[in-house]
């Protein structure tokens, strides 16, 4: 177990430089999940980590030492790829014995490890099985137990759910929480799932085009985006947006978007006149007789909720609310918005107000 | 879909075979024949067997010397191109050589002369410049395995090279981060997995050098030999031993046959291996 700095990093390939001065701090033990779109940069930082990929500028450290010119093999580290990256041509017992056979482990030690190992993840009776032999969460145990295998200081994860059906995502993040929770190590896990990320980790550090957009806990990146990009990639469904500005009516500020709409605000630093993004989430909506009237466009019912496409002025907006709400298109019905949970973003610089 | 007439399937499979082997057959029975037979009855059925032919060329030590320098050079050539080729397509793969992509096609350019064109700088490499004191590199089988590199190693690099980025990438990556040095990355993940590729490419290499007839009858006189070259010395002035002749070419078949019969079922894997992703 051991803590992991990483220091101002940056990456170029050539004269193309893809992280701009990238800083986080992960602490012992902690489950940090790095998420953003594809092209962001989270895979390219975690293959730093992992030594395969070579850091152009800054530090990363893990424990008290800077490893960037250490290879991965001195690292003390494991990594989950998103393919397994199962060597095809080894049993499973010896798939997940082989990093302790290149440290050169004596025999009896391996196979005690391996049975342990394997016991921890329901795999024992598949040892001498081969990877193609093997189901697709089965195939992720045994990436796992090989990472497991030699109490590296951190695991590394990379998407590794991604090629899972999403019954199987659900109870393989389980089964990797759990694993967290009885091993304690540190866990750096990259995903660009938004789900995953709320739901695994204990810090969230959400990034995009190569720099770091916020860092927090789950929920308060839920409660407090810092900026619109992250407000509408963490949340599902996304976050709705309405642009427009602030407006003051006998003292009390409202916002008005672009086609006239007007909605309560929570008091804020936003100034009279102000060019805005009002963000509401869409479980945050509630359907009234004394709302904002809004003209539906699509009723989508799930059983446990109902998801509400209406028109407000001229922007979509999306509700979801718990109750079983029969609308037909075209009606007018009322959403009723709580100003304690509206966001306001400046229009200009996107960030929160 | 209409199901095709299984007989005719099995019939058009023993006409195919039949043009095939024939061929061979028709060289077996001129070799289990005594001269005077040959021509007398030339008859394609097998009634008597003579083995007096391969008596001779079994008890023939000149034969015996060309035929142990053809397993030689071959076996030689097709383990070091293969070698070679392994390594080389293991570089072009992996790492990120500028212009790596010109330096394949480079290799490969070899193979678009025909042999003939490399005679006369490859005579006059092997007698006057590769030269040290009275040792030349003409006529010794060290000679004959690098000469037959200049067209088996191309060969192996571009057979190889599919096998190689059929391997995936990662697979190398996880093996680094599970604590191997490169060189145990190769012991352990890639030769393994390129084992079919590299059967296919010993068997092609061995067996191409094992037929060669050109390069071996110019750049040979006595000590390295090999038993293609031999064979036409038994065309003579005096008139042509087609028995001996069909005795040696029968030797000359068999290593052949046993080799491909043995990775029949790694060269069909082989030629398939990362053609999808498995």
């Amino acid at each position: 177990m051991a803590d992991v700095k990483i220091k101002n990093v940056i990456k170029r390939y050539g004269a193309v430089q893809v992280m701009h001065g990238v800083n986080v701090d992960i602490g012992h033990g902690e489950f940090v999940v790095l998420v953003g779109p594809s092209g962001c940069g989270k895979s390219t930082l975690l293959r730093m980590l992992a030594g395969l990929e070579e850091v152009s500028d800054g530090t990363i450290s893990i424990g008290d030492r800077v490893v960037n010119d250490i290879s991965p093999k001195e690292r003390d580290i494991a990594m989950v790829f998103q393919s397994y990256a199962l060597y095809p041509h080894k049993t499973v017992g010896e798939n997940i014995g082989f990093p302790l056979r290149m440290a050169k482990r004596p025999k009896e030690e391996i196979d005690e490890k391996v049975r342990h190992a394997a016991g921890i993840l329901d795999l024992t009776h598949l040892l001498d099985r081969y990877p193609k032999q093997l189901s697709g969460g089965q195939r992720q145990r045994v990436a796992m137990g090989r990472a497991i295998v030699r109490d590296p200081q951190v695991f590394l994860f990379d998407e590794p759910l991604s090629n899972l059906d999403a019954k199987l995502r659900v109870t393989m993040r389980v089964e990797i929480k759990e694993l967290h929770q009885r091993l304690k190590t540190t866990i750096v896990y990259v995903t660009h799932d938004q789900i995953e990320a709320m739901t695994m980790a204990d810090k969230i550090v959400v990034m995009r085009d190569g720099r770091v957009e916020q860092i927090g806990a789950p929920l308060d990146l839920y409660d407090r985006p810092g900026n619109v990009f992250v407000a509408g990639f963490i949340g599902s469904p996304s976050m709705n947006f309405l642009r427009g500005t602030i407006a003051s009516t006998g003292g009390v500020k409202e916002f008005v978007s672009e086609a006239g709409l007007r909605l309560p605000v929570p008091p804020t630093a936003a100034t009279e006149g102000q060019a805005v993004v009002y963000g509401i989430r869409p479980e945050h909506i509630g359907v009234g007789d004394n709302g904002t009237p809004v003209s539906v466009v699509v009723v989508e019912p799930t059983g446990s909720e109902t998801q509400i496409f209406a028109r407000a002025g001229t922007d979509l907006v999306n509700a979801v609310v718990k109750d079983r709400v029969r609308a037909n298109p075209g009606q007018q019905i009322g959403f009723v918005i709580d100003p304690a949970n509206v966001h306001l973003f400046d229009r200009q610089s996107e960030q929160r107000i | 879909m209409k199901r095709s007439n299984p007989w005719l399937m099995v019939l058009f499979w023993v006409i195919i075979s039949f043009l095939t082997l024939f061929p061979i057959y028709w060289l077996f029975v001129i070799s289990v024949k005594p001269a005077v037979d040959l021509f007398s009855t030339p008859d394609i059925w097998l009634t008597k067997v003579y083995w007096q032919n391969y008596i001779d060329v079994l008890n023939d030590r000149t034969l015996r010397g060309y035929m142990m320098n053809s397993l030689i050079i071959s076996s030689g050539n097709a383990v070091l191109c293969t070698t070679l080729g392994f390594l080389t397509c293991y570089a072009l793969s992996r790492f990120n050589l500028p212009g790596k992509e010109s330096i394949f096609f480079w290799t490969i350019t070899n193979r678009m002369a025909p042999p003939a064109v490399f005679l006369l700088p490859m005579y006059l490499l092997l007698t006057q410049v590769y030269r040290v004191g009275d040792f030349a590199l003409a006529d010794t089988r060290i000679g004959m395995i690098l000469v037959y590199c200049t067209f088996n190693l191309p060969f192996a690099i571009w057979t190889l090279r599919p096998t190689l980025d059929g391997i995936p990438r990662e697979l190398d990556e996880a093996a680094y981060v599970d604590g191997a040095s490169p060189l145990r990355v190769i012991v352990e993940v890639v030769f393994p997995l390129a084992r079919p590729g590299l059967a296919v490419t010993l068997i092609l290499t061995w067996v191409f050098a094992w037929n060669e007839y050109l390069l071996a009858a110019t750049l040979t006189n006595f000590n390295a030999r090999t038993l293609t070259t031999g064979l036409s010395e038994y065309v003579t002035t005096t008139g042509t031993e087609w028995g001996i002749m069909a005795a040696i070419s029968v030797f000359t078949l068999i290593p052949a046959l046993i080799v491909f019969s043995l990775v029949q079922r790694h060269i069909v894997t082989g030629l398939t291996f990362g053609a999808v992703k498995g």
